[in-house]
Formats: C-alpha cells, structure tokens, sequence
C-alpha cells in the first residue's frame, strides 16, 4: 500500500504482545488532518499500547506506523525527531517535579527545539495562558490541582506545535471537580483544528467534539463511526451494551 | 598548656591532607559512582551485570584490605605519591558504595519522568541529565551524607599507607609522649567529630535549599 497519503497517522497491522499475553492484534487505522478520534473500550484491550505505539514509547511487534508520511516503524528514523511532533498527555499528568509550570513548557522548547532562552520563555506563556494558566507560571507541580498539572502538561505538549495531540486518558486520574476544566481546554483544541486520538471515556466529550469514535476490544478494533452513529445505534450489541454502562457512570 | 601549643598545632599539620584525601574520595567516588549508577540503569545487561560484580566485591571486602590490593595494584601501573594512590583507593571504593545510592535515587524518580521527557522529543540522555538526575539528587542527599561520614572516618586508613593525616600524626606524637598517648588521640577524635558533624549539617542544609516547593 502507498503510504504517501493526505492522513496524519497511518497505522497498519499492528501487533504487540506482553509475554504469552497479545494485547494488540494487528490494528489498523488511519487518521485524517482535524480529525478527533475517540479511542474507547473496557479496559486492557490495548487502548494506551496503541497510543504508545503511535510514537514507539512501546515498540510494536510487528506492523508499521506512518505519521504525516514518516514511517516511525522504519528503525532507520529518528524517533526522537519524530516524536517533537507528536504531543502526548498522560493519565498520570507526568510533569517534571523539579521544573516550575513555566520551566516544564520551557524544557522541550530549549533542549529539543534549541529555541534561545528568550523565545522559549516567550512562547511557555503564550502556551500557559492559552491553558488559562499564565497566573500560575511560577507554581511547581506540587503546588497545583491535579486539573491545573494536566493544563500545563497539554501547554507542554503544544509548545512543540504538534501535528497531533494523543491523549492517554487525561481525565481518569481527576477529581469530579476537576474534570470539567481539562476538557474546556481539549474541546477548545479541538476547535482550532488539532487533530486528536483521545482514548477516553467522556462520552460527553465525545458526542461534542468528535469526528469518529472508534470502540476497541481484545486488541482489536471492533466497531466504528460518526458519534451520531456510534452512540445511538451502534450495530453491534456488545458496542451498545459497553457505551450504555460507560453512560451509566457519567 | 602544652596540649595547645605542640599538640594541635602538630595534628592540624595532618588536617589539609585528611581534608584532601576526604575531598578526592567523596568527589571521584561520585563521579564514578554516578557514571556507574547511569550505565548499571540504563546501560546494556553485560555492563549491568559486570558493575554489580564490581559493586559486590567491594561491598564484601575490609576498606583497610581493599587499601592495600589497589593501591599496590595502582602502584604497578603508575607512578603516583602514596597521598594521591590512597585516595584515589577510597574514591575507587566509595564509588562502589555511591554508585548504590545513585541508582537508589535514579529507581526512585518516577517512570512517568523519563516516559514525558521522551514524549516531547528529548533523548535518553538528555532526559536523564535534564530530569531524572536533576530529581534523584534531592533523593539522594540523605543517604550520601551517610557515605560522606564513612568517607571522611575511612580517610584515616592512608596512615598505613605512610601519609601524614591527623591520624598518622596523633600516632607519631604519641610516639614520642609515650606517657600520654590520650591527649593525642582524643584530639583527633574532636576533630573527627567536628568534620563529620558540619559536613552532615552543611548536607541537611543544602537539602532543605534544593527541596522541591509543594
């Protein structure tokens, strides 16, 4: 198959297996500039390993990973170049403990970027405001809620200007409360146009502002489409039954 | 009287080079340490394995016996003073014991860390030096006070080497007061205690400095 393609991502026949265990069973998928995909599923059916293997912070077995052309599959690419486009935002929020909120945005900028002190200063606030969080530039990750951390991680994310967000459960660590102001900033995102794989479970969220949502089982992709579809006459009764259980909780 | 005009003066001529041999140990122990630390964590499983060999010989070993193997070893290859091939001796030892307390600090940083220092596109070494080691060393200042203790107490051992620390000296003056052999050692003991005190309280310090606002 011709890789050269118009998408963003291009996953084809992705394998990968932790021992005896196959978590992901030869998925494959392709993502579309400005496209918000929604990634759902019971959990341990290889939601976040297909994040991982996205920008090969897991190595997939088997398969090939194209993103905006570039096989990242290929062991002759540089990965580390490669991943400076790819934003990612964890569960666990994962902001650097030492820096302050301003320093964490700033890291990537001077060290990967070798942006001058100045610029990347520059940039780090237009990115914490933009997140709403320009107040708190000088507060360390112990000194911010858990929704303010994850602002500031997707403000480190999108200082790198990304040409896609992949968002790994950001809202599951998060009290209630806390959730609604994570989501302002992702559905606003999703407003300007960033293309977004989010493996959620905010079916808000995804009625809202997602273009597909695609409901994975068994490392497998089992069932997919518009949110119009999926959420209120999915084809499959096993799609209807998990999203009616998730819509129970929320 | 005499305690303050010959005594002290005679052991405090031993003090720069106790602080010397302390210094060389405590500093090249670390930098070894640390760069053995890194390759034992994140190096390939052949150096790993090699590294804990090297780590647990030493830890099995008296320091006082481990003196004399290297710096004879030391001795075959390079022509260097008995100051500089001692220390040099017990920085090699210390780095085995600091090595464990780099790699202590390093596990204890978060996997998260490295996993988002990688996201944005960092390499694994500039991912360690801009943000694992920069977090492991605010977990490792306790128990490296604890190795800078042993190592300013073990700076004593070079005496069998025939280099003139406070040790060394307070057994020379003895030597020649044989009526009072007390006053000498008891001086040393001060002094021994006052080195290990201020260092531990000028680690406490720069912990508290460092320490991560929460």
């Amino acid at each position: 198959m011709d890789p050269k393609t118009n998408s963003i991502i291009k996953i084809e026949d992705l394998h990968k297996s932790y021992g005896q265990e196959e978590v992901l069973k030869g998925v494959s998928m392709e993502i579309a500039e400005r496209e918000v995909v929604i990634l759902v599923g019971p959990s341990g059916t290889g939601k976040s390993t297909l994040l991982r293997c996205i920008n090969q912070l897991t190595t997939p077995d088997s398969g090939h990973v194209w993103v905006r052309d570039v096989e990242l599959t290929d062991p002759k690419t540089n990965i580390d170049l490669a991943r400076q486009h790819i934003g990612m935002v964890f569960q666990s929020f994962n902001l650097f403990n030492h820096l302050t909120a301003l320093d964490n945005v700033m890291l990537g900028l001077i060290h990967v970027l070798k942006q001058d002190k100045e610029a990347a200063r520059e940039k780090a606030m237009l990115e914490l405001e933009r997140v709403g969080l320009a107040n708190k530039h000088m507060n360390y990750p112990g000194q911010l809620s858990g929704g303010q951390k994850q602002r500031v991680a997707i403000a480190r994310s999108l200082a790198m200007e990304p040409v896609v967000m992949l968002f790994d459960e950001p809202t599951s660590a998060l009290d209630p409360e806390l959730i609604g102001e994570v989501l302002v900033v992702m559905k606003d995102l999703a407003l300007e146009g960033m293309t977004m794989l989010c493996v959620t479970h905010e079916i808000g969220f995804a009625r809202d502002v997602s273009t597909r949502i695609v409901f994975m089982e068994h490392g497998n992709i089992v069932e997919q489409g518009p949110p119009s579809k999926i959420l209120n006459n999915p084809s499959l009764e096993r799609t209807k039954q998990f999203l009616g259980k998730i819509s129970d909780l929320h | 009287m005499e305690v303050f005009t010959t005594l002290i003066p005679y052991i405090l001529r031993g003090l720069n080079i106790t602080l010397g041999v302390t210094a060389i140990a405590l500093g090249f122990g670390l930098v070894f340490g640390t760069l053995l630390a890194i390759t034992r964590v994140y190096g390939n499983k052949t150096a790993a394995r090699l590294i804990s060999v090297y780590v647990s010989v030493i830890r099995s070993l008296p320091h006082v016996l481990l003196l004399l193997i290297i710096y004879f070893l030391i001795a075959r290859i390079v022509n260097l003073s008995p100051y500089w091939a001692g220390s040099l001796s017990l920085a090699i030892i210390s780095s085995a014991y600091q090595s464990e307390i780099v790699r202590g600090a390093i596990l204890s940083v978060e996997s998260g860390q490295m996993i988002a220092a990688r996201s944005i596109g960092m390499t694994r070494n500039q991912a360690i030096r801009h943000v694992i080691i920069p977090q492991a060393i605010r977990h490792m200042i306790p128990p490296w006070s604890n190795e800078a203790a042993i190592v300013i107490k073990d700076s004593s051992l070079v005496y069998i080497l025939g280099v003139p620390e406070i040790m060394r000296q307070a057994q020379y003056y003895s030597g020649r007061n044989p009526t009072k052999p007390f006053n000498a050692y008891l001086a040393v003991a001060v002094i021994y205690f006052m080195l290990t005190f201020l260092t531990n309280r000028g680690l406490d310090a720069l912990e508290k400095k460092i320490r991560i606002p929460s």
